[in-house]
């Protein structure tokens, strides 16, 4: 770590119900690519937020230049010379090209004594930037409004320059663009590259990782995993550093009685991240779903819940062949959904246990309409012992709860509703380890002594393996690969994750 | 913070008063009352059960329209069409009667049907076409005052039969008789607001849309039904209206959303959605209807009447927003 422009040490940052980063590390060296990956939730927006100011660590340093750096606020990131692209392009529409570069440090010139926009210098400077940047066809004087993504994005990395930035942040920069868009961007990095700015760019697209850029650091729950030189590694191994944690203190699946089918998926297609689904989910039996970020699992699991309707297949629930087009309709069939976003779907953050839990089964806590709250308390008070969550009582506000306890309550409103067949969206994602051994005691008793049908979306391998009595692998919402508890490893099912060219570049190899 | 779980107990009747007092509502109804207090040394002829009473008949279709907006605002929706609708339905009433010859019972339901129509096709296109609330009732606030305007071609309607004001003039057990209609919807609909699936529902979508349809909750029905139910609301206001007037005019509830979502956020309806009660509501609609009367009868000018009916509005929120935080840190 001797010629770092930039380096993170011992980063800490929790949020209330979440530790987003627990000694993470990262650094980079002037003019070269450093690319950012994990799955989502790993850390990596927290990352790149606390080098660009807009959160501050717990505990941990910043050293740029060699130099302990603190960074209050955006302002004082930027002015050391880092910028960031993020996803949602911070630029103003109704205003031109060149005034958006030059947003707050607009050359002047003095006018009748008072200093006042040079227009044609800034104009001029601006054409200047962007044929640096080899873009000609780009009219400075246009409202930024009426560009596409991916000239809008060139004048965010115009304005990056215009400010000098020595490191330029990178957030998912390709996630919004076309092809061509794309190889522009790419080549652009490269010219950035060779002028010696430094990029962080972040991620989960492997072959852009490849393409681009000249080492990569993996991040996974918040932990660093590694940094490896994009020479010297290749796609099965990122994967593996991604999904491939070995969980200590798993729990040990019981093994449970198989019985009778419980779902039929046929032929399920919502295009694009779901084609021609078809699998099945038995009583008492685990199903893992695993798969990249992006190849369509929580897609797949929403066309069932009916937050996606299908445009066509069938849905077979105990043979019956039923029509869900709307998420209480599969509430009705005995249909529960663990969704992925605890925060945003699972939860109502703002109301308390007692009124989550009994929130999929008012009707049965309720006469003529009326809620009893005694008997939403009584369930509220035995979701509690059940699960042992920790709360003050039922009547604790959700958002007060750790994020495992969060976890147990939305599991809880579920369980409430004594479902067929309960999905699992990563139902231990960013919980502690003592919650998600929990979490996974209690999944294995659900399939062994009440004969639930579970399919679990993971992406975790470890946990896909340990707890999952079959496999399916999806891959561009394409199921590509089942698997028997018996004959599933790491590696046969990363191999399935793996993109065709991958899968062909790690065959050639052999 | 309390660290360890205490043993559920149920709280002493001293604790629930002390809640209750620095509940929203506790808070607003003492300023109501110091309001009332002070008003009633400036002058003699406020604090009659005389003046009262016909306070009350004043405040009816205000009330009425403010029950169904407090659902909605809860919600995180809005509707300003609500004074269109009334003004459309009393349109409506007294031109099928007039012009249409309708029996004047006939006029009435129509009247009434044709404002929950109208509230109906609002929550319409928030639902199906997903048209913001505010956007869309913004629209028909014009729409619809645009058809009353041309169904009654500047003419107003008046000759109403006798009976036909006993429900906006008339009284019943020495109390008139709208402000009984206001009490038993206070009262049904603050239960059902409070205690049933459906005020359930409209929190939860309030706080979190998303969440609510991912349990499973009917999202769009229940939107759907309350903004039909505002219309219908305002179309029961808006036969109040013309009772109580004797006459129908085209311009009738113009400017009324405003007054309307004013008491609702005075009564401590979060204007996000997710909080509010129809008590708090009808202090509301109560406070501002006693302000008014009781500053013009103190001899203040109307100018100024609004002047203090604004302070007292911004006043009545700070030492709520002020109590509510410290008591979330208590």
């Amino acid at each position: 770590m001797t010629d770092a422009l930039l380096e993170l040490r011992g980063i800490d940052k929790r949020f209330p119900g979440v530790r987003a980063l627990k000694d993470a590390q990262f650094d980079v060296r002037p003019g070269e690519v450093h690319a950012l990956i994990g799955e989502n939730g790993a850390g990596k927006s927290t990352l790149i937020k606390i080098v660009s100011g807009v959160y501050q660590p717990d505990s941990g340093e910043i050293m740029l230049d060699g130099a302990q750096v603190e960074f209050g606020n955006p302002r004082e990131s930027h002015s050391a010379g880092i910028a960031t692209i993020y996803q949602e392009l911070g630029l103003y529409p109704e205003l031109s090209v060149a005034e958006n570069i030059f947003m707050g440090h607009a050359p002047t010139r003095k006018r009748l004594g008072f200093n006042t926009i040079d227009w044609e210098a800034m104009e001029a400077e601006a054409e200047a930037l962007l044929a640096e940047l080899n873009i000609h066809n780009l009219d400075v004087g246009a409202m930024v409004g009426t560009l596409n993504v991916g000239n809008r994005q060139r004048v965010e990395i115009a304005k990056a320059l215009s400010l000098d930035a020595r490191i330029l942040i990178m957030d998912e920069p390709t996630a919004a663009l076309t092809e061509s868009d794309v190889e522009q961007l790419f080549s652009i990095v490269r010219l950035l590259r060779e002028r010696g700015v430094s990029i962080i760019y972040i991620s989960h697209r492997l072959n852009e990782v490849f393409e681009l850029a000249d080492r990569v650091t993996v991040l996974r729950d918040g932990e660093y995993i590694g940094t490896k030189n994009v020479a010297e590694t290749d796609e099965a191994e990122l994967i593996s550093m991604m999904v491939g944690r070995t969980i200590k203190n798993l729990f040990p699946k019981q093994a449970a009685h198989i019985g009778e089918v419980v779902l039929e998926a046929r032929k399920l297609n919502r295009p694009p991240l779901t084609r021609d689904i078809s699998f099945s989910v038995r009583a008492g039996e685990i199903v893992g779903l695993a798969g990249l970020v992006g190849s369509g699992r929580s897609e797949t699991a929403q066309v069932i819940f009916g937050v996606l309707p299908a445009e066509s297949g069938e849905i077979r629930l105990n043979g019956q062949a039923v029509r869900i087009t709307r998420p209480s309709e599969a509430v009705d069939y005995g249909i529960g959904y663990v969704p992925e976003d605890r925060g945003h779907q699972g939860l109502i953050r703002e109301m308390t246990i007692r009124e989550n839990t009994s929130m999929a089964v008012l009707e049965s806590v309720s006469s003529r309409s009326f809620i009893s709250r005694a008997k939403e308390r009584a369930l509220a008070n035995g979701a509690i012992r059940q699960l042992s969550i920790r709360a003050t009582g039922p009547d604790q506000i959700a958002n007060k709860l750790s994020g495992g306890n969060q976890q147990k309550v939305v599991v809880s409103k579920w369980l409430a509703s004594s479902p067929k067949l309960l999905i699992m969206d990563e139902p231990t994602r960013g919980i502690d380890v003592g919650a998600k051994a929990e979490i996974h005691r209690l999944m294995s008793r659900l399939a062994a002594q009440d004969g639930l049908a579970i399919l679990m979306i993971s992406s975790e391998l470890p946990e896909i393996l340990a707890m999952s009595d079959r496999i399916l692998v999806m891959r561009e919402g394409r199921l590509v690969g089942e698997f028997t508890r018996e004959e599933a490893t790491q590696e046969n099912i990363a191999h399935a994750m793996m993109s065709e060219e991958a899968r062909q570049a790690a065959g050639a190899a052999l | 913070m309390q660290e360890t779980t205490p043993a559920p107990r149920n709280p002493t009747v001293s604790e629930k008063l002390r809640r209750l007092i620095i509940s929203q509502e506790g808070v607003l109804f003492l300023i109501m009352l110091a309001s009332v207090l002070f008003l009633a040394t400036r002058t003699d002829k406020f604090l009659t059960v005389d003046n009262l009473l016909q306070q009350g008949r004043f405040m009816t279709e205000i009330g009425l329209i403010a029950i169904p907006m407090t659902y909605i605002i809860i919600t995180g929706g809005i509707d300003l069409s609500v004074g269109s609708i009334l003004g459309l339905a009393a349109i409506v009433l007294g031109w099928t009667w007039q012009e249409l010859g309708f029996p004047l019972e006939l006029a009435i339901i129509t009247a009434i049907i044709s404002g929950t129509v109208a509230g109906f096709v609002n929550g319409l296109f928030i639902v199906r076409v997903g048209v913001p609330p505010l956007i869309m009732t913004l629209a028909t606030l014009a729409l619809y005052r645009g058809l009353a305007e041309g169904i009654s071609e500047a003419r107003s309607a008046r000759g109403y039969p006798e009976w036909f004001f006993q429900l906006g003039q008339g009284e019943f057990l020495g109390i008139p008789t709208q402000l009984w209609l206001l009490i038993f919807a206070v009262i049904i609909f603050g239960i059902v607001l409070a205690r049933t699936r459906l005020g359930r529902a409209l929190y939860a979508i309030g706080n979190n849309e998303t969440g609510a349809r991912f349990s499973g909750l009917t999202v769009n029905r229940h939107l759907l039904f309350i903004y039909t139910f505002s219309g219908f609301m305002s179309a029961v206001a808006g036969y109040i209206f013309v009772s109580r007037v004797s006459t129908t005019r085209s311009d009738m509830g113009t400017g009324m959303e405003l007054d309307v979502i004013a008491a609702v956020v005075l009564g401590g309806t979060s204007i996000f959605g997710g909080a509010g009660s129809v008590p708090g509501t009808i202090i509301g609609v109560v406070l501002i209807q006693l302000l008014k009367n009781g500053l013009v009868l103190a001899g203040v000018t109307s100018d100024a009447t609004i002047v203090v009916i604004g302070s007292v509005l911004i006043f009545a929120i700070l030492v709520n927003n002020f109590i509510q935080s410290r008591r979330g840190e208590g």
